[in-house]
């Protein structure tokens, strides 16, 4: 089967995006500060790709599963060492905001030394990077066409089943929903946060890890990122997690074929202002649905638009 | 003698990056520190500025003394005797740029034309700097309304993440967009302080020191008046301040539009003071992240703390960055990254420990205080 390249490309960065998103919304539902840092958390992926396969020669998908554990224990550090102490002492959003942008700072010094060390030791490239021949093959697939999608959507699907079916999810969206009311109820609300933070941290580096099976990697990939995870989350209205599920994949489809197409109609010059897609995205979001996508009345839209009634 | 000759530069060099910072982040504290908008798209501001310098007045000029058009043209016009013997070499090499000259790729040699025009011509050189810094400056307020517009009217985490997003797109784009400042090659920009011959780095510096002082004094004022208490009021209590009747939207919208006026004029005169424009120094962390690191450490707020930090950290900074061949091949990494490591620790550690900054921002008495004294006397003596 031939598949346009684009097609490629296009599925597993809107995947990935929409993973991201997720980990930024559900970071954002509980302590309601945007995590600057986020997208670092994809470049920490991406470096322990590079040298779980090229130095250990391991199976990129078992990699996987420690990167999961990598990402998920830095979002710990940066919860519990850094906004926690701040949200005790009842600092400014401000002041949190700040916090997680110092933290991204650090992050982004730490991933270049170590991309310096690296180089300098053992004589791998580590800015720039393409590992494309570490992965498998799957249906004479390249294995993260398939497995980028499907993880996306089984992760999706395991969080649905685990907030809505589980002890542990329902208390989760009561720490979420009204802090004080489920601690009244004997729900660990702190622990709670804790969870989702792991959670959220884990999942952003296994999206970067996977992104760095494909596209060109670089310590400071996440960073450049950001722009695409926050319009994807804005779109999708920032307090929904299917929300920044959908916003994910809409904009990390509209973002790489929307480039192509304006490349082509246009002119090749035009695929430098890619980032343009997703400024615009959030700017239309911002002005007519700021609540974004989940919070839309469709059904009163269609009705005002299609039968002509108020909505 | 060469001892105090490298003091001498090195004491010009941090007064230098004093001036742009302590402009760069007069209009940061007018926006955070008394307004409370968190914009952490500073860099969009500074680097609009520093495209305007880069983008505009070489290529009009280039344009006016017809040197696009190629040697031929240059050989007829008088104006431009004085790029004649280079160009002449260069012909040898490069027979093309006998016929026509593109700004971007043959930028190096109309760059140097251009230069060797203003250094003879004082009036043209005064003329063009203030154009450009006019420019910017109307380039800079209309960024800031702009950047600012979807997410005014929002909670404030809306607002950053757009100023963020705005702030990195312009400085991706002038990366990778090489019509604009020549992407990753950069592009030079003119010399206004060419025909001071070796005065012009001193001259250069001391007009940011004073545009910079003039936008302090400014800032300063405005948070001793009355209308510095309705910023501070929007700070402190967004509702209170609409109960009271303030237009939070339109406040904060003027506000912007002000400091990126500020900021865009510190973009404009930094890149003529280091005579080029290349877009990868324009980047996150230069323009939004040191300049909060500065605003936060020092005070936010207070005029006092933001001179302290500015000091502080541009001392630090610069002295780390000149010893740098000391400490170099000591560490096996870049050090780059361990200035970012070290003051991303310590603004973390101050948040935290500190938040208020060095020098906390107190309220402000209504009356200067030598007058509210005597005030206290009369009626003392009354009673």
């Amino acid at each position: 089967m031939i598949i346009d390249p684009i097609i490629r490309d296009a599925v597993i960065f809107a995947s990935m995006l929409s993973l991201l998103t997720l980990g930024l919304t559900l970071t954002y539902l509980t302590t309601k500060v945007p995590n600057f840092a986020h997208g670092s958390f994809a470049s920490i992926g991406m470096m322990s790709m590079l040298t779980f396969t090229q130095l250990f020669g391991l199976n990129p998908y078992l990699s996987v599963i420690p990167i999961f554990f990598i990402g998920g224990g830095v979002a710990l550090v940066l919860y519990l060492f850094v906004l926690r102490p701040l949200i005790s002492r009842e600092a400014s959003f401000v002041s949190q905001m700040v916090a997680t942008i110092a933290f991204e700072l650090i992050l982004v010094a730490v991933l270049n030394i170590y991309a310096d060390y690296f180089t300098q030791t053992f004589k791998i490239q580590s800015r720039g990077f393409l590992i494309r021949r570490a992965d498998v093959r799957i249906f004479d697939q390249p294995g993260v066409f398939i497995a980028a999608p499907t993880l996306a959507i089984a992760g999706v699907l395991i969080l649905f089943m685990v907030l809505n079916k589980t002890r542990f999810g329902v208390g989760l969206r009561a720490a979420i929903e009204n802090p004080p009311l489920a601690g009244s109820l004997g729900i660990n609300v702190k622990r709670m946060y804790t969870y989702s933070w792991f959670i959220a941290g884990g999942l952003g580096s296994v999206a970067g890890s996977l992104l760095a099976l494909w596209f060109q990697g670089k310590p400071d990939y996440g960073s450049t990122m950001l722009i695409s995870i926050f319009a994807a989350a804005i779109v999708g209205g920032l307090q929904n997690i299917y929300g920044a599920v959908i916003g994910g994949y809409l904009l990390g489809f509209v973002e790489i074929l929307g480039t192509r197409q304006l490349g082509l109609s246009i002119g090749p010059w035009m695929t430098v202002y890619r980032p343009l897609i997703p400024i615009l995205a959030m700017a239309i979001t911002l002005i007519f649905a700021p609540r974004g996508l989940a919070a839309v009345n469709w059904r009163g839209l269609f009705r005002y638009f299609v039968k002509g009634v108020g909505v | 003698m060469i001892a105090e000759q490298q003091l001498l530069t090195f004491l010009l060099d941090i007064l230098a990056y004093f001036a742009i910072y302590l402009a760069v982040n007069t209009s940061l504290n007018l926006e955070y520190g008394l307004t409370g908008i968190p914009n952490f798209g500073k860099v969009l501001a500074v680097a609009g500025g520093a495209f305007v310098v880069g983008a505009i007045p070489g290529r009009v000029l280039a344009n006016y003394l017809g040197i696009l058009q190629g040697f031929k043209a240059v050989e007829t016009n008088p104006a431009l005797s004085v790029c004649r013997e280079p160009l002449l070499i260069l012909v040898k090499i490069k027979p093309k740029i006998l016929e026509g000259m593109d700004y971007i790729e043959d930028n190096s040699v109309v760059g140097d034309c251009i230069r060797r025009v203003m250094a003879n011509d004082p009036m043209l050189s005064v003329t063009l700097l203030v154009a450009t810094v006019g420019l910017a400056a109307a380039v800079g307020a209309a960024l800031g309304f702009v950047a600012s517009y979807p997410a005014i009217r929002l909670r404030e985490d809306y607002l950053a993440m757009t100023l963020l997003a705005m702030g990195e797109f312009l400085a991706q784009v002038g990366y990778l967009e090489s019509n604009l400042v020549g992407g990753t090659k950069g592009v030079f920009a003119p010399d206004p302080y060419g025909w001071l011959g070796e005065y012009r780095i001193t001259a250069s510096q001391l007009v940011i020191l004073l545009v910079a002082l003039i936008f302090f004094f400014y800032m300063w004022q405005i948070s001793l008046s009355p209308a510095g208490r309705v910023l501070k009021s929007i700070r402190d209590h967004e509702v209170a301040a609409e109960v009271l009747g303030k237009d939070v939207v339109r406040v904060k919208q003027k506000v912007l539009i002000v400091s990126s006026l500020m900021a865009s004029v510190a973009g404009a005169l930094w890149a003529f003071n280091s005579q080029s424009v290349i877009a990868s120094n324009y980047d996150r962390f230069t323009w939004t992240f040191w300049p909060w690191v500065m605003v936060i450490i020092g005070g936010a707020g207070n005029y006092k703390g933001i001179l302290l930090g500015t000091a502080v950290f541009v001392i630090l900074r610069r002295t780390i960055d000149t010893y740098r061949y000391v400490l170099e091949p000591l560490i096996p990494f870049s050090l780059v990254w361990l200035d970012r490591l070290l003051f991303g620790i310590a603004l973390i550690i101050v948040l935290i420990v500190r938040p208020q900054g060095i020098l906390p921002d107190r309220p402000t008495p209504a009356i200067q205080k030598p007058y509210l004294r005597k005030i206290i006397e009369t009626i003392r003596q009354q009673k």
